[in-house]
């Protein structure tokens, strides 16, 4: 799995190994796993691990645009609960007469893009640090789904739509090909366009990036419209797994989400790691959680492994010869 | 109806979050705030009850049981909300009892433990009359500010986690194996509901504890728990067991993604509307109701009637000062009873039957 869009031309050997050290560590971690519990790697469990990892995937996927940047967004759990209210007060639902059905999912998307822009523009514009920006909308986020629903829940009755969800092809339920379907695209976008591009090199080097003719700023604003898109559709499948809104619906998730992208191997510093590693992140994040709970290891004790994971992960996929201070 | 403890308890975790979810809010709390009438002038005290946000059902109905105690003796009725800000909590009181020069009836639900002490102290020293909810030091007590401090209500997990739990092993047809999904490992009503849980194990030999993990109160995390344990025990599983709703609600939906919903009883703890829902459906089997409508009815009723001097209240015993509430549960077999006397009408309350739904005195610590 490659690094990064940019090689620095010679990479030794640990540089190259390094870069599949994430992998390494999926399988190193499925077999353990498997060894002491062997109904882990059962087909039956794969499934529920891949279903289990659709949202997580979705929500990494765009996360992963802006940690490639060296910034940070925060706002995951915000956007996710406002896409899964939106999502269930515009199909058929227990509250008002809307029945949108799978128009609801493009004009979802859209709410995810809009509260990415603006993300991306007051970053930008007002020169605030990303943490803050996303933070602040992620709050805001759950403030507007509280309100529109006065702290309610919606139920879901439309089970066509909940089909996203439920249905499955191949033995695959639906969420699961609508990530993978997500993935290509983030895949093709990293590796085909230009804003692909830019966003690694943002990463790599911003002040030199500035010298030269590529639009720095607006290179943030779309990536940071993009990771909407990417959590407004992880608000829609939430939406159809639950079966209901509700303005909490988000939390938990962003632990994950940048828990995933980090052990993906995507560097926090920037311009290292990409889509493909997030992938495998999420399979080793969720993939674990999975794990212990199957190998009986106390409540108390999984978070702890999960911290120790993120540490152990960084450490492993930080290429230190190339940082030259630590903050 | 939503969660309670369970949205309390996390709520506290997340004062930051809460504050500015809460500035959207504003706007309704401050037309609460106008609505109220002023108390000058007339025979009747001024009543008021305090809560957390309007927009959450629970604290809702909490406001329409006391506007429906206000309405019963025709007294002036006003709702402050703190919006998950002590500050305001506790200077909306201090105004209140500025305004109403100490001739007030005050049902509390603080949003915080510490708050209510500084409460209590300016009730007493304004002459007030105050009932708190949920929230109150252990080492504070209703008569150390007598007459003021009139009484504390709370609600114990550890029966209803208990009676939940019976009704899982009688779905279930007394054995066979469950799980059980816990809420966030120190909050209160999670260690007493599972406390609860425990006790019913242990009355019920035939039945097993297959695993017991914690999910944080969230349905994600139930959802992603339930299905593991699908592979790890398989059809082992005879029932499910959860904390709160949200949960059960989670382990629904898990079930549901293998086509397992309604064949595997779950039950809940909370009592909102989907749960309800889902008890009458048959795929849960049991829930408890906190029925606030009553809670914030009775609290300040209780404090009017000591306010007004229709009872003495320095006389009553630490039983009537310091209480468990009484839940009402809901099961697969009275759940059409509950929908057609909770849901389909407001439940008539006897807000002279101050004490009929004592069940207990706080236990200590």
């Amino acid at each position: 799995m490659a690094a990064s869009a940019i090689r620095l031309p010679p990479a030794s050997r640990i540089e190259r190994l390094r870069a599949f050290t994430p992998v390494i560590v999926l399988v190193v971690v499925f077999a353990v796993i498997g060894a002491i519990a062997p109904a882990f790697l059962s087909i039956d469990n794969l499934v529920r691990i891949m279903n289990a990892s659709a949202i997580p995937l979705c929500l990494a996927l765009g996360a992963t645009f802006i940690i490639l940047m060296g910034s940070i967004d925060l706002s995951v759990e915000g956007v996710v609960a406002m896409g899964a209210v939106l999502t269930a007060l515009l199909v058929q639902n227990g509250a008002n007469a809307n029945d949108l059905g799978f128009l609801a999912i493009p004009l979802v998307l859209l709410m995810g893009a809009a509260f990415g822009f603006v993300n991306g523009v007051v970053h930008v514009k007002l020169q605030i640090p990303s943490f803050m920006v996303t933070l602040g909308m992620s709050f805001i986020a759950i403030g507007i789904a509280t309100v529109m629903l006065a702290g309610e829940r919606v139920r879901i009755t439309d089970t066509t739509f909940r089909e996203l969800a439920l249905g499955r092809v191949l033995g695959i339920p639906m969420g699961v090909w609508v990530a993978l379907a997500a993935t290509l695209v983030a895949y093709v976008i990293q590796t085909r366009t230009r804003l692909g591009r830019w966003i690694f090199a943002v990463g790599g080097g911003e002040d030199i990036l500035r010298l030269t003719s590529v639009p720095v700023g607006r290179v943030r604003i779309l990536a940071f419209t993009l990771a909407g898109v990417f959590y407004g559709l992880g608000g829609i499948l939430s939406a159809a797994q639950l079966g209901q809104g509700h303005a909490l619906m988000g939390q938990g998730r962003l632990f994950t989400t940048i828990t995933a992208v980090v052990v993906g191997g995507t560097s926090l510093m920037g311009g290292q790691g990409g889509v493909q590693n997030t992938l495998v992140g999420v399979l080793i994040v969720v993939g674990l959680a999975n794990g212990m709970v199957l190998m009986g290891v106390p409540p108390y004790v999984q978070t702890g492994v999960q911290g120790v994971l993120i540490i152990a992960a960084v450490a492993l996929a930080v290429d230190r010869s190339r940082a030259r201070i630590i903050k | 109806m939503e969660s309670l403890g369970s949205i309390f308890e996390r709520a506290k975790l997340e004062r930051r979050r809460l504050l500015l979810t809460s500035l959207a809010g504003l706007g309704a709390a401050g037309m609460t705030g106008l609505a109220g009438r002023r108390a000058f002038g007339q025979d009747q005290p001024q009543l008021a009850n305090s809560l957390r946000s309007l927009t959450n059902p629970y604290h809702a109905s909490f406001a329409k049981g006391g506007e429906m105690f206000a309405q019963s003796v025709g007294a002036p009725y006003e709702v402050l909300v703190t919006e998950g800000n002590s500050e305001k909590g506790i200077s909306d009181v201090r105004a209140l009892l500025a305004k109403s020069g100490g001739n007030l009836a005050l049902c509390i639900d603080p949003n915080d433990t510490p708050d209510t002490r500084v409460i209590v102290e300016a009730c007493a020293k304004a002459g007030a009359s105050v009932v708190t909810i949920w929230n109150k030091p252990a080492d504070l007590h209703p008569w150390d500010f007598d007459p003021n401090y009139v009484a504390h209500i709370s609600f114990d997990g550890a029966p209803y986690g208990k009676q939940m739990a019976e009704t899982l092993i009688e779905k279930m047809g007394g054995s066979g194996g469950i799980v059980a999904l816990g809420g966030i490992f120190n909050n209160t009503p999670a260690i007493e509901r599972k406390q609860g849980l425990d006790e019913a194990l242990a009355a019920n030999p035939n039945v097993h504890l297959l695993d017991f993990q914690v999910a944080d109160w969230l349905e994600t995390k139930s959802f992603e728990i339930t299905q593991a344990w699908l592979t790890r025990f398989g059809s082992d599983i005879k029932g499910i067991w959860a904390a709160n709703d949200g949960m059960a609600l989670g382990a629904i939906e898990a079930l549901r993604a293998e086509g397992l919903a309604g064949s595997i009883p779950v039950t809940g703890i909370d009592g909102i509307r989907q749960a309800v829902d889902a008890v009458k459906s048959g795929e849960m089997v049991g829930t408890v109701d906190w029925d606030p409508i009553w809670v914030g009815g009775m609290g300040l009723s209780i404090a009017y009637h000591a306010h007004t001097k229709k009872i003495d209240i320095a006389k009553e015993p630490h039983l009537h000062r310091e209480f468990y509430g009484t839940g009402v549960p809901i099961t697969y077999k009275n759940v059409d009873e509950y929908i057609a006397n909770y849901i389909d009408k407001t439940p008539t309350i006897d807000w002279n039957d101050l004490w009929g739904r004592v069940s207990g005195q706080i236990r200590a610590g």
